[in-house]
Formats: C-alpha cells, structure tokens, sequence
C-alpha cells in the first residue's frame, strides 16, 4: 500500500488500463469522426460568413446561398462536432466512474456508424434545400429517428453501467451523465414532434427556441461539467471543494433547465407569462453556473498554476468560463429593454456560437486531450500545436462573440426604427459580419493543429517516450503539470 | 511493440502480466472522494443576487401569468404614422409627422426655461402647455418669437417678470416649426383648426413686424386682437402641398 493515497494501487492500475482498453475503439471513432465534422463545420463557417458578407458571390449557385450554408454550418457544428464528441467522452466517464468494462463495443460502433449517417444525411437534405428552417432542427422530420437510435445505442449502454456502479455515493459526474443521457431524448423527440409543418407556426418558433436552450443546459452543460468534476480533482490531485455545492449545481440545473428557451421571443406573440417564465429561469440557472464555477474555484485554490501547463486543465477551466459568460448574457439579455433591440440581430448568433464553440467544445479538447493518450497509448506530439490550438481558438471566438454583440446592437438599432428602410440595418451590420469570417478563419488555424496531431495519435504515430505533453514544458520532462509548477516555482526563487 | 521499451511501461513487478499499460495510465491519480465542505458565503450572495433579480423579473414581466395578455406593459411600440396604411404608409413619413419631429428638435432650445413638457417653472418661466398665448391665434406667436418679451407679464392669471429674447435668428422655417409643435403638443386647438404654422407665415410675421426694435410688453402684445392669425395658406398634413 502506498502512502500517498492520490497514487493509484496496482490494482487501480490495471483496472484502469482494461477499461481504457474496453472503451477503446469507440471512443476512438467518435472523436475522429467528430473532429472530421468539425473540419466541415468550420469551413462551412466561414464560407456563410463571407456569402454573408458579400451576398453578389456565387449567386447563381443555391447550394452556396447563405440560407443553405448556414444552417448546414450549424448542424455539422452541433451534431456531428460537438454531440459526437461528447458522446465520446460520456462512454468514456462512464466506464471509469463507475469502473465498468463497454461490454458491447461493437453495437456502439454500429450506433456511431448511424449517427453519422444521421448527420450526413441531415447536412445533405438541408443543402439540397430540403430544410425546415428551424435553426439546429433544420433537418426533414424523417431524418430524425436516425439520429433518435443512434443516440440512444450509444447512451442505453450508460445505464447498466451506472447500475452496477462501485459502492458508496454517487460521485457528482454520475449524476450529470445519467441526466444528459436521459435529456436529450426526451427534448430531441419534443421538438421534432412539435416543430414544423404539422404544429402551430408560432408555436414551432417558441418551441425550436426552448429546444436550442435545452440542447445547452440539459445536454451540453451535463457532459461538459461531469467531465469538468472528474478531470479537476484528477489534475489538482486533491478531492472536489463540496458536494453540497455541487448538489446544488446539478439540481438547480435539472429544475431550471427545461423553463428556458422562450425568452427568446420575449413580446412574442405568446401570453407574455410564457417568455417571462423562461427569462426567470435562465435568470435563475445562473446559480447552476456559478456553483460549479466556484467549486472548482475552490478546489483549485493555491494550485491555479496548474492551467498554465496542463492543457485538459486550460481548456476544461476556458469552457467552464465560457459557459458562466453564456449564462450570464443570455440571463440578462432575456430582460425586455435589451431583448427588445437584440432578439432579431446577429447577437444571438453569437451566443450560439459561444455556447457550442466556446463553452461546450473547449471543454470537450480538454477532455480529448486527457482521453486519447490513454486509449492510443501515446503521448501528444507538439506542446506548440497545443497551445497553437487554444490561442487561436480563443482569438476566435473572442472575435465572434465580441463583433456580434456590438454589431448585433448596431444592427438592431437600425432595425427598430419603424422609419427607416431595412435596408440600412444591413448595411450597419455589415463592417461587423468581417468578424464572424475572421472568427472562423482563426478556428480553422486553431483546429488544424488539433486535426494533425489527433490522425497522427489515431494511427500509433503520437510521441513514445514517458510523461505527459504540458504547454509550458519540455514534452516528457516533468511527469505531472503539478511537477512543471514545482520545479517552476523552484527556479523562481534562484 | 514490446521491444520498444519507452512505450508500455509494464508495472507488473512479478512478471507474468502481460497487461499493456502506458505511462498516463499508471501516472493518472485517483479520483478522490468528493469534500463535505459546506457552501461558503460568496456563492451564497452571488445566489441570493441572481434569485432576487429573478424574482424581480418574474414579477414584473409575467403580469399575474393570465392567458389573455400578450404584451407587458414594458412594452411602448414607436406610434405608427397618423393615417398609417399599412407598410407602404410606414415607409414614407406623412409630412407633418416630419414637420413635428423637426420641431421638436428645436423645441430642445425651449427646454431649459419651458420644460420638456411645456410646463414652465413657477414664478419664473411660463408654461406653453395650455397658455392662453399658445391657444390663441398665430400673429401674437409670431409676434413673442420675433421680438421676445420682457417686464412684467401675465400667463393665465399668473404674473412673471422676467426676460425671454428673441428667437428671430432661428430662420422662418425652424420658427415654423416650432410654433407647430408648441401648438399641436402643448394647445388645445380650436374646433377645425390643425395647429400648422407654414414658413410662409412666419415670413408675413416679419413682414408684419420688421420696423420693431425692443421686445413687447404685455400691453403691446395684448393689442394684437386675441384670435389674429397670420396669412398664409392651409396645407394638406400628408403632403405639405398647400390644399385646394
Ligand atoms: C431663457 C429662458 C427662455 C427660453 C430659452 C425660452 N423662453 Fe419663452 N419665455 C420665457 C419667459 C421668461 C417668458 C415670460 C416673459 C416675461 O416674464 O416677461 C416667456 C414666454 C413665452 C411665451 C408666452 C407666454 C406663455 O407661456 O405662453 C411663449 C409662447 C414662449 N415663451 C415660447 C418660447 C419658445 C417657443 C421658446 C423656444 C424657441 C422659448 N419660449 C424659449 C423664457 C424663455
């Protein structure tokens, strides 16, 4: 037995490497494939951008218009991206968690291959024009079940699992997975049963609204955080802060999270009480936000050194922020002076995109970063690339979101004035659309990097030797980020 | 594979394991137990912060959660065009509500003593709204913007003794329209009556009065009979175009 009890016993050990081994091929295909999406989203991005900015190109081309490209941007970035790369990381947490071999790789191998047809299909349809025009629903209704099964092949899985879970309380991560696991069906069916040629127009508009802010609260939040509560003990070598206070972060995110959404259409064409309810609730929901926020705050106290050199830590840490930023603005935007000006501009397309860039895939890299040594059995190639990979990302978003407030205000203002040709509103806004090009080139730098170095770890190419890949170090010098501080801080004091 | 020593850093001292186990793997720590720390007081306040703003919000946007109301009362749409019809009419302004919107522009020039709303401040500046100067016919308004006031004077009973000069150098046009505004927005109008002032009118005033040299005095101003008008032609309010 071993003194330190953070070291982890042989027995550990060895668990551990069977279950990594277990989940291998699965997690391996989901975040490949993702990470190929991403490439898609990305370019798809910025080509909306530049059609948005100078809408004469390609003109005679339907499949370039921005009404196609967009949309088709949205899907690649949310379901093939971001949900599969998620999904990646919930199998993975499952299984350690709860210590449990993936019995059944192969099905989940199977329910990948039709997700990603799902998406393929979803993306095709849309760009051929066959849309619904529903933003992140744009899909026909048909292509649905696809998605619907192949999700649930995935996530079924998840649920033997956490019943035979090891003994004693359930760690907080559980409980976040399980809740996403159950989450998304039911608001996924929801919406494609309520929205659409079939349901009330307006009504289809208020429910896509709640639908978008659920896929946030109720499925990205959940895997983000639970991967968030397992990867910041696990690097801070020290125990969670509280678990009242992460108690309260879960629950008040399952209570809040399924009122929010209609604040979009805040003096919609609703009872006013409908979008009043969702603004107090994704008011409220910053409680969800700030209590995890502070408990790894807490747990981190004296050792926030740590981010400058564990790239999980930078980028888990990055999302966690994002995802107090998202809350917050789309909290206080849901009051009526702003909502008024903002709720038609380009500032909600900059919340969506701070939401699933910024919030949810940052955190996702970070659990990426951690997951892939240990199933590949390599260590990251390039510190530089990494740190290349969170710059650039930051950069970029930081552009969209920035430019899309300011320009969204800009925009609207224009837009409000029942005197003014609308015309106007568009030419105000169109110094601003630079910046979503701009945004996606710098995403597309960043990812290049991350695209490199995953083919290169997916093919056994990745680096050899011991120890870790930290941004601020010598690749395999220092054994731990908790090292890389140490002999950091020793060096200081010569 | 195993011929590489640096990759699967087998821990199995004893031998006989042929577990593949790399380096992340073995130096990962535990997961330790989650702490019973209670919640400390920042998050407490920043929580009781963001359920009082929630509240707060709830109760003022959900007005009583009835099926039947579908705009807060936070809501103030801009007023549509008189005679909107439609879009069409939204697109293009009818002239008098440009007209207004101009003067009240140069009605800022009137705010300090006169108020936004007309109001005056008492014992010093009159008010415009209702004044029986404002209700009365044009030539004695065109008349006080001209030439201004000064020494004691009455608005609806009530005495000032100040001073207000003149306005002459704003230009017909601004004049115009600010005796509009002050008419149409502060006034009660006669029966019939638009309230229009035109530049054409403002013209006939210093016609009228070019030969004066001091402001009036109440006297003065009260020997211009009550229900005087200026000449000059009605105009249509949609189009500005004098109307048959
Ligand atoms: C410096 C302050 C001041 C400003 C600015 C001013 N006024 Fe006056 N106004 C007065 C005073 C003072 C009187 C009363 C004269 C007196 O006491 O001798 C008066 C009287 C009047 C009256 C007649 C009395 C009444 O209340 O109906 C009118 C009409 C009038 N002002 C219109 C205007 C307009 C229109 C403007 C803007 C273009 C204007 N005033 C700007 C101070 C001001």
């Amino acid at each position: 037995m071993s003194l330190d009890l953070n070291q982890a016993t042989p027995e550990d050990i060895r668990e551990r490497a069977a279950i990594d081994r277990s989940v291998r091929y699965p997690v391996l295909f989901f975040f490949t494939s993702a990470a190929a999406w991403l490439f898609v989203a990305t370019l798809l991005g910025f080509l909306s951008g530049l059609k948005l900015r100078v809408p004469t190109l390609w003109e005679d081309c339907p499949w370039l218009g921005y009404s196609r490209l967009f949309p088709v941007h949205m899907l690649a970035l949310v379901y093939g991206w971001a949900m599969q790369a998620g999904l990646g990381v919930m199998i993975w947490l499952m299984a350690r968690l709860t210590r449990n071999e993936l019995k059944n790789p192969v099905t989940v191998i199977v329910a990948g291959h039709l997700w990603n047809a799902g998406v393929a299909v979803a993306v095709i349809t849309v760009w051929a024009g066959l849309g619904r025009s529903m933003p992140w629903l744009d899909f026909p209704v048909w292509v649905a079940p696809l998605l619907f099964i192949g999700y649930l092949m995935v996530t079924l899985w998840l649920i033997p699992m956490f019943r035979a879970r090891r003994a004693g309380e359930v760690y907080v991560s559980e409980m976040y997975l399980i809740g996403a696991a159950l989450w998304f069906p039911w608001i996924f069916a929801t919406a494609n049963l309520l929205v659409g040629d079939e349901g009330a127009a307006t009504m289809s508009t208020g429910i896509n609204a709640w639908y978008m802010s659920n896929l946030i609260y109720f499925w990205f939040a959940p895997v983000a955080l639970a991967s968030a509560y397992y990867l910041v003990p696990k690097i801070a070598g020290r125990p969670i802060h509280s678990y009242p206070l992460a108690q309260v972060g879960f629950w008040a995110l399952a209570v809040l999270a399924g009122w929010t959404g209609f604040q979009r259409y805040v003096g919609g064409p609703f009872p006013a009480w409908i979008p009043a309810v969702s603004g107090a609730a994704s008011i409220f929901i910053i409680v969800a936000v700030v209590a995890a926020g502070a408990n790894f705050w807490f747990t981190l106290r004296g050792r926030q050194k740590l981010w400058e050199y564990s790239p999980t830590l930078r980028f888990t840490l990055f999302g966690v922020l994002m995802f107090l930023a998202y809350a917050v603005l789309s909290g206080v935007s849901s009051f009526f002076s702003l909502s008024q000006v903002l709720q038609f501009s380009h500032f909600v397309v900059g919340l969506d995109t701070l939401a699933v860039y910024g919030f949810f895939s940052m955190a996702a890299f970070g659990a990426i970063y951690y997951i892939v040594p240990r199933i590949t059995g390599c260590e990251w190639p390039s510190p530089t690339l990494i740190r290349g990979h969170f710059w650039f990302s930051t950069y970029g978003i930081g552009t969209v979101v920035l430019t899309m407030l300011v320009g969204g205000f800009a925009q609207a203002g224009q837009m409000n004035q029942w005197d003014q040709a609308f015309v106007r509103s568009v030419e105000v806004a169109n110094g601003w659309i630079v910046g979503r090009i701009v945004a996606w080139l710098l995403i597309a730098a960043a990812n290049l990097g991350f695209f490199y170095q995953l083919a290169l770890m997916f093919i056994g190419r990745g680096r050899r030797s011991a120890g870790p890949t930290l941004i601020h170090a010598e690749p395999g010098s220092v054994g731990s980020a908790e090292e890389a501080v140490a002999l950091a801080g020793a060096g200081g004091h010569h | 594979m195993s011929d590489n020593p640096d990759k699967n850093l087998d821990y199995e001292a004893e031998g006989g394991s042929v577990v593949d186990v790399h380096d992340a793997v073995r130096r990962e720590k535990v997961l330790p137990p989650t702490g019973k720390e209670p919640i400390s007081f920042g998050p407490l306040i920043l929580t009781a912060l963001v359920l009082i703003l929630g509240a707060g919000y709830l109760g003022a946007y959900s007005n009583g959660f009835r099926d039947d109301i579908y705009v807060t009362k936070y809501y103030r749409p801009d007023p549509r065009p008189a005679g909107a019809g439609g879009d069409a009419a939204a697109e293009k302004l009818a002239w008098i509500d440009q007209w207004m919107k101009d003067g009240k522009k140069v009605y800022n020039n009137c705010v300090p003593c006169h108020g936004p709303a007309g109001a005056g401040q008492p014992g010093l500046f009159p008010p415009l709204k209702d004044s029986e100067w404002v209700n009365g016919g044009t030539t004695r308004l065109g008349a006080i913007m001209l030439k201004g006031i000064s020494g004691p004077f009455t608005v609806n009973g009530v005495g000032y003794n100040n001073i207000m000069a003149p306005w002459d150098t704003l230009g017909d046009e601004k004049v115009a329209q600010v005796l509009t505004y002050i008419r149409r927005e502060f006034g009660t109008l006669k029966e019939g009556e638009d309230g229009i002032v035109t530049t054409e009118m403002v013209k006939a005033a210093r016609e009228q009065f070019k030969d004066r040299t001091t402001p009036w005095d109440e006297a003065g101003l009260r020997a211009i009979p009550e229900d005087s008008m200026l000449p000059g032609a009605k105009v249509d309010p949609q189009t500005g175009q004098p109307a048959q």
